[in-house]
């Protein structure tokens, strides 16, 4: 069943999800009833399409990158979930002639899945510059590391490129003597045990929260960057941790580059083009070991991991399940009480000062589903009106809601300048996908006939005043000129 | 028999007849000489339009034949000046435009199909056809010889002066505006001979015609008060003056103000305030007459010095109050720089970066005139002989025209009428003397005198002079026409060689000497056209903004309609400036493509690097702080571009942008700027904001497309760093305490 050819599908699933709630409410006589009963087959085929393929917002394929066959039993678990959730999954090894991410030019897989290899690199089809344009190409990846062995250059230097950064010697492990599993590290201290994280700020959706504690044995910390707005922590290790090399017998303090939440377990990056890569520190974690093992925090009591629901939620976060915002219609126009015609919609020229609505079409992809877009309280979606800076800033406010969509719309005046303003909507926050709207108009000046005539403008009635008397004045003179008889006449006949 | 019927035609009416037939079949082979002397360029490449400004005017006619009147009157170019765009519809002098639509659509309605380009490229050769018709109207009002007239109209259709702004192809505001300056002055000469109504206000409507057509109408709305004034001066107030003037200025200026562009400005510019405090003083003239003729003499002697004091006194406040208050605009930038040469340099380098701003070398005269230049003074001085209204006009223009041709380039075009008048005055009075065949009789001329005595003053009396031998006639006709030989061949060769190039395409010679098109600007422009998104917004030098919104059809940042000197500077702050700086700048305004001109390879010296210094000035206008010329100079003071270029000069986009990659097109460290003469530095300038999009076939012009953001947030360098391989370090410690990151 999964090897079904699957095209990319996407733009099926688009256009089927908007045709079909646009075009049956016309439907009414006979002729649009067969018009209908296409558009109901050709829904139905892409409704199969979409249960057959992905659940992901963004293709099925997954590829996953392992050393040997025996290490892929270890995680069977994680294989079916994936399965289970609509993944076709390929495996290969980063030595493997035949492991190519790309071709003709094209991704070969939608998704990738690294396991940390034994091996010091990862092989010459994985160079990071290949992994580099395979996310330009909206390639998205988990990258898994493990504190067990030291990681390899080749993934540290990728990863520098993100701005997160590996320990110095790339072999250092999350130590924390407060937060251990008792069971399996009662001696070394290098099994975390984490509740799952809320959400990075009240202003951001949580994608990974949940009941249950997670264990994550030897993780391999990495810090981020401060500079870079595109990482963000998913998991931070609490305040007790440290990062230390076990293989050195004594920790140099001046060596300790970061402490406590400075050190992350799970970290993020979406790149400009929305394209996913999370470093989970603890590849272990993912085992089926762990999936169902029973832990017990230093007095605590001995409880079942939550592994398993926290794999699902990052792999459905990285592989775009969850956490993805679509546009749907963008529409603009000016205010008018009924309803716009199609030719008054999205015009391209303005007038300044005229009153303008904007409405922009947000959906969440939650899983299987679009789902209407709601902003976190305390966010906001903002529309700029903008010339060189914005002349306007305004908030989008929620205005309807369809099945899948919701409407978020305002209106505004457009300023006293003309110039080429262009709408835009940059809403880029952490775990969304960026959603950056560029809508170019034109604001005109005022045409030589729409300014107020000057009867219409009370002040000038004085000018007005001026020029009529003017004229009438001199007509005035003109008959009394005419019309008045020289009285030089009558006296030279009286003479 | 041969001789009589010769009679028959040269004598008495018969004879009138020939002559006039004579003189209509001469004028239009004039105008036909006229027009086809300017049809090198034609011939040579194509009907194609020339330069800079004529592609904005080409690109506003279509505008206007496709949109109609009230469309191009209402238009807003969203095209140009991005993001501000430009109202250009009120910001442009329609009348050139609206001529050749209106030639087009009576073309089209005689069933004519003519493309709006070649009306639009003939328009000038038409028009110029037309000036030397004017211009023999315009003549014949200074003198009685009907040769003047014929001369003057056969030196304005070829005389290169005027022939530089109107070869087919040059469709610009000077190609119709000469012919209505000309026209105009024959208008107002007329009104002021006749007094009549109906001339002024004929005087008027060209007026308001040439209001509608060139900026330079400024030139006739101070000349005709000027003359005014003089006249005024010289005692010889008249009710023709009065009648002709304030019918010109009342109905002129209501006829200016009907262009968007002048709306107000006739009454608030400093520019045209002559005109109105001439047609104040002309009104208290006109009243001191009046009161004169009913006043006893003493009386009317202190009522009009008190007058004239009180007026002055009352004039000066007010306009000295208006001025302060603002309510009279200030002179403009490039009035002054018309008094003071240094102006324009120091306080409006845009104005001063125009080469036909600059002051006028006095070869150029030469070059222009031929020997009409020797002529001119002659001509001046015959009007002085006789010193008739007309003859004050000629040498008030004559002055004026000549101190402002001295000043800039461009304003040679003023002068060549005038000059044109005055020489054929001069040549014609020579010709007068000496091309007759007959000998004076003494006998006839003293009988002349003789009548004259018993009325006028011995001093008046004509001296009895003229020509016996007919040597001397022989040699003065012969060198004469001899001059006229020359100054044909003379115009033909300079039209021929000097400006009958396009310039969007430029002619060379192969060592064999064919000829070699060299076609970089179209080539370019249509690369633009067909490989670039509608609305790809491209930065350039002012300099090509038309030809890029007219060729390319693409958006641009800056054009040759400088009404914005700031986004201007922005523009040469973005090319001054290291990459750093220039990418934001560049991100702002939404720029896609930068387009340079680099004549490097070619030894095509009109290009960017050599524009490069005002670019930087007119950025240091602006941002003082940020980009200074003095650091685009080495200590030695010298503009290099070679290894011991300064770092900011190295740095600025301008110049990665023009010698990225060059080197790769010779041996290594032997690359050659052929412009600026100097071996370049070894290595190629790097560039991580942009990439080479296109260049053309000689290098002329060279197009980089301007990246995006790193996809992972990275600095370009780093992106570039990466893609080459090169493997990045960690960043080394940074001393004091580690900024933490905070979410």
């Amino acid at each position: 069943m999964y090897n079904f050819p699957s095209p990319p599908p996407p733009p099926h699933l688009c256009h089927s999800f908007f045709a079909s709630s646009y075009s049956i409410p016309e439907a009414q006589s006979a002729r649009r009833n067969s018009f209908m009963m296409r558009w109901c087959l050709a829904l139905l085929l892409c409704c199969f399409l979409a249960v057959v393929n992905a659940l992901s917002s963004s293709g099925s394929r997954l590829l996953v990158v392992l050393d040997e066959s025996a290490e892929k039993s270890a995680y069977s678990t994680l294989w079916s979930d994936l399965k289970e959730r609509g993944y076709d999954i390929s495996f290969e090894t980063p030595k493997s002639n035949s492991l190519s991410l790309f071709q003709h030019g094209e991704r070969a897989y939608d998704h990738l899945l690294i396991l940390p290899p034994k091996s010091k690199g990862l092989g010459p089809n994985l160079t990071p510059k290949n992994v580099l344009d395979f996310m330009g190409q909206d390639g998205n990846i988990i990258l898994a590391l493990s504190g067990k062995s030291s990681t390899s250059s080749a993934i540290s230097s990728l990863l520098l490129e993100f701005d997160i950064h590996l320990s110095n010697d790339r072999s250092a492990v999350v130590i924390d003597h407060f937060n251990y599993d008792t069971v399996s590290a009662a001696e070394k201290h290098d099994v975390l045990l984490l509740n799952r994280p809320e959400a990075l700020r009240s202003d951001v959706k949580a994608f990974f929260d949940g009941e249950g504690v997670l264990a994550l044995p030897r993780v391999a910390p990495q810090t981020l960057g401060n500079t870079s707005p595109l990482v963000s922590p998913v998991l931070q290790a609490p305040a007790t941790a440290y990062a230390y090399n076990p293989k050195e017998e004594i920790p140099s303090a001046e060596d300790i580059e970061a402490t406590g939440s400075q050190l992350n377990i799970v970290s993020a990056l979406q790149s400009r083009n929305s394209a996913r890569l999370t470093i989970l520190g603890s590849v272990e974690a993912l085992e089926d070991k762990w999936f169902s093992a029973s832990v017990k925090a230093p007095n605590g009591k001995k409880i079942s991991t939550a592994n398993r629901e926290f794999a699902k939620q990052l792999t459905a976060w990285t592989f775009k399940e969850t956490g993805v915002l679509k546009v749907g219609k963008v529409e603009h126009h000016l205010a008018t009480d009924g309803e716009v015609s199609a030719d008054d919609l999205n015009p391209t020229i303005y007038r300044i000062k005229n009153e303008t609505v904007f409405s922009i079409e947000l959906s969440e992809y939650a899983y299987d589903k679009w789902v209407p877009y709601e902003v976190p309280a305390g966010d906001e979606l903002q529309l700029e009106f903008t010339m060189l800076s914005p002349f306007h800033r305004l908030a989008l406010q929620p205005t309807k809601k369809t099945e899948t969509s919701t409407i978020y719309s305002v209106q505004f005046v457009t300023p006293d300048q003309h110039g080429i303003f262009s709408f835009r909507v940059n809403y880029k926050r952490p775990f969304l996908t960026n959603i950056e709207e560029k809508h170019e108009v034109t604001v005109r000046h005022f045409a030589h006939d729409e300014y107020p005539r000057s009867w219409a403008i009370s002040g000038g009635w004085v000018w007005i005043a001026g020029l009529w008397s003017v004229i009438g004045g001199f007509l005035a003179f003109v008959i009394v000129w005419l019309y008045s008889a020289p009285a030089a006449d009558k006296t030279k006949k009286m003479q | 028999m041969a001789q009589s019927s010769l009679d028959v035609l040269l004598k008495g009416s018969s004879g009138r007849n020939t002559r006039g037939l004579l003189r209509i079949i001469i004028l239009l082979t004039i105008a036909a000489a006229a027009v086809a002397s300017r049809l090198f360029s034609v011939i040579r490449f194509e009907s194609i339009i020339h330069e800079f400004d004529p592609w904005f005017n080409f690109r506003a006619t279509k505008y206007l034949v496709q949109n109609g009147f009230y469309s191009f009157w209402d238009w807003f170019d969203d095209r140009t000046w991005h993001p501000l765009g430009r109202v250009t519809g009120g910001t442009l002098y329609p009348g050139l435009m609206v001529t050749s639509g209106v030639i087009y659509h009576i073309l089209s309605f005689l069933t004519i199909p003519v493309d709006i380009r070649n009306v639009c490229v003939l328009l000038a050769p038409g028009f110029s056809g037309l000036t030397a018709l004017a211009m023999y109207l315009l003549t014949r009002e200074m003198s009685h010889s009907p040769s003047a007239g014929l001369l003057a109209a056969a030196f304005m259709g070829i005389t290169p002066g005027y022939i530089s702004r109107s070869v087919a192809g040059s469709y610009d505001n000077e190609a119709i505006a000469i012919f209505l300056l000309v026209f105009t002055f024959f208008l107002w000469i007329k009104a002021v001979k006749n007094g009549s109504i109906m001339w002024g206000a004929l005087t008027a409507l060209f007026y308001g015609y040439m209001v509608s057509a060139w900026g330079g109408y400024v030139f006739i709305t101070n000349l005709i008060p000027l003359h005014v004034f003089v006249l005024l001066c010289m005692g010889r107030y008249s009710s023709r003056l009065y009648i002709s003037y304030t019918t010109w200025y009342a109905l002129g200026t209501l006829g200016s103000m009907q262009i968007p562009f002048v709306g107000f400005l006739p009454i608030r510019n400093s520019d045209h305030m002559s005109a109105l405090g001439v047609f104040g003083l002309i009104q208290l003239v006109a009243f001191a007459e009046f009161v004169r003729a009913y006043l006893p003499g003493k009386q009317f002697q202190k009522l009009l010095t008190s007058m004239v004091f009180l007026t002055f006194g009352l004039g000066l406040t007010g306009l000295i109050l208006l001025s302060v208050t603002g309510v009279i605009a200030p002179w403009s930038g490039r009035f002054y720089s018309l008094w003071d040469t240094g102006y324009a340099k120091i306080h409006i380098p845009i104005i001063a970066s125009v080469s036909e701003h600059q002051p006028t070398a006095w070869p150029a005269f030469f070059f222009d005139l031929n020997f009409l230049i020797w002529l001119f003074p002659a001509g001046v001085f015959m009007c002085f002989q006789n010193l008739k209204d007309e003859h004050v006009f000629v040498i008030i223009y004559a002055v004026l025209s000549s101190y402002f041709a001295g000043v800039m380039v461009r304003l040679m075009l003023t002068l060549t009428p005038i000059v044109c008048v005055a020489a054929a005055l001069a040549l014609s009075t020579i010709l007068d003397s000496f091309l007759v065949m007959y000998k004076p009789t003494p006998e006839s001329q003293a009988k002349a005198n003789a009548d004259k005595t018993a009325k006028s003053f011995s001093s008046t009396k004509n001296p009895v002079v003229g020509i016996y031998s007919y040597l001397s006639k022989g040699i003065v006709t012969g060198s004469l026409t001899i001059y006229l030989l020359m100054f044909v061949a003379h115009c033909t060769w300079v039209t021929s060689n000097a400006y009958s190039s396009p310039s969007v395409v430029l002619a060379s010679r192969l060592p064999d000497g064919s000829q070699h098109i060299i076609d970089d600007y179209r080539e370019a422009y249509y690369w633009l056209r067909q490989n670039t998104e509608d609305n790809a917004k491209i930065m350039s030098w002012w300099d090509y903004g038309y030809q890029i919104g007219g060729m390319a059809d693409r958006p641009t940042l800056v054009d040759n309609n400088t009404w914005n000197n700031t986004h201007i500077a922005t523009v040469g702050k973005a090319m001054s400036s290291r990459e750093e700086v220039s990418y934001p700048i560049l991100r702002q305004h939404d720029v896609d493509y930068v387009l340079v001109v680099f004549g490097g390879l070619l030894g095509y010296s009109g290009d960017d690097l050599n524009k490069f210094l005002w670019m930087v000035r007119i950025a240091e206008g602006i941002w003082p702080d940020e980009v200074k010329e003095r650091d685009f100079f080495t200590a030695r003071g010298e503009y290099r571009v070679d290894d011991e270029a300064t770092p900011t000069m190295k740095n600025s986009l301008m110049y990665k942008m023009s010698y990225y990659n060059y080197n790769s097109l010779f041996p290594a460290g032997q690359a050659v700027d052929r412009v600026r003469g100097v071996r370049l530095p070894a290595e190629s300038p790097k560039l991580d904001t942009l990439e080479e999009a296109f260049t053309s076939e000689n290098w002329i012009i060279r197009i980089f497309k301007v990246k995006d953001l790193d996809n992972f947030g990275r600095d370009h360098s780093n992106a570039v760093a990466f893609d080459k391989g090169l493997k990045r370090k960690r960043a080394t410690k940074k001393k004091g305490p580690r900024v933490l990151r905070t979410e």
